[in-house]
């Protein structure tokens, strides 16, 4: 990774998982480290409940997906060295996974959501560029998050 | 000994609320009905219909993260069933090596189907799964439960 590049991302931590009851998807709620940006992102219930038992530290019994996708990486010898949220275009967002082998770093496009899913179970940093935190959609976010019931708010909100 | 088999079709289990996945081998005389959750169906059944979703879903994450580094897909081994639970092995060759991954049968045949890799399962796990349920409940099913995936 370039400096260039570095400069121009922010560095996000995965707040929580909420369960959006009306539209029985799942939000996953990224801030920044001094809790002044939010980035929520919709995903699918797969997906939201990959990224909770992670949050939750939960060992299923059996490897899921994404715990797959770690042990298969793992057993290769390349490490999941960080994941960037790069863009965002008619409220979908875009995402690479940075994957390090032999010293050299390879970028693989992602949804948000497997990207995120990879970097908790990796325990690697999770970016997001300026231009997509500025570009958010969601002008109506702080009023739907306020009227979400806090019962609704699923047990891995941190 | 191992036996090769096709995914024949995914079903709808209506009374589980959960999909099943129909192996069958080559001479349609050995069937292994594997119970998956609904993401891990619809991967198998965007690879069975040969559909390329707009965005990368998991498995096809998974395979893009493997041709990154020519890491090749060789074949998905069905190896156990304990407690109604089935096993399965993802064998990948990788540098100038063999490996050979845990994984859940969903998604090892997910991968497979992207790859183009075969699918197999040891003939013990043939022997243990009896198959007198499924066909009593397959007896039970009307044409209409059947999805749109049946080949």
């Amino acid at each position: 990774m370039s400096v260039e590049q570095n400069t121009d991302l922010v560095p996000l931590k995965v707040h929580g998982v909420l369960v959006d009851p009306n539209t029985d998807t799942q939000i996953v709620i990224l801030r920044d480290e001094n809790n002044a940006d939010v980035l929520p992102i919709w995903v699918g219930t797969a997906e939201g409940t990959s990224i909770r038992l992670a949050l939750e530290d939960v060992v299923p019994p059996r490897p899921m997906s994404h715990d797959l996708i770690t042990s298969l990486s793992t057993h290769l010898g390349m490490k999941i060295s960080q994941v960037v949220v790069t863009d965002v275009q008619n409220n979908t967002y875009y995402a690479t996974v940075h994957v390090s082998v032999n010293g050299l770093e390879r970028t693989v496009d992602s949804r948000p959501s497997d990207a995120i899913a990879l970097a908790l179970r990796a325990k690697c940093p999770i970016y997001v560029t300026q231009d997509v935190l500025k570009r958010r959609a969601g002008d109506n976010l702080e009023a739907w998050l306020a009227k979400l019931d806090p019962k609704e708010s699923g047990s891995s909100e941190t | 000994m191992i036996t090769q088999m096709n995914v024949r079709g995914l079903l709808f289990d209506p009374y589980n609320n959960a999909y099943i996945v129909i192996l069958r081998d080559e001479q349609n005389s050995d069937m292994l009905p594997i119970w998956v959750g609904k993401s891990e169906a619809s991967a198998i059944s965007f690879a069975l219909e040969n559909v390329a979703p707009p965005r990368p879903m998991t498995h096809d994450l998974m395979k893009s993260i493997l041709d990154n580094v020519d890491a090749k897909v060789l074949s998905a081994v069905v190896t156990d069933l304990k407690d109604n639970t089935y096993y399965a092995k993802i064998h990948l060759w990788y540098g100038d090596s063999e490996y050979s991954i845990d994984s859940r049968p969903s998604d090892a045949i997910a991968l497979a189907l992207r790859a183009d890799a075969p699918i197999f399962t040891r003939e013990e796990v043939l022997q243990k799964q009896s198959s007198e349920e499924l066909e009593r409940w397959l007896e039970n099913l009307k044409p209409e439960d059947f999805g749109k995936f049946e080949t």
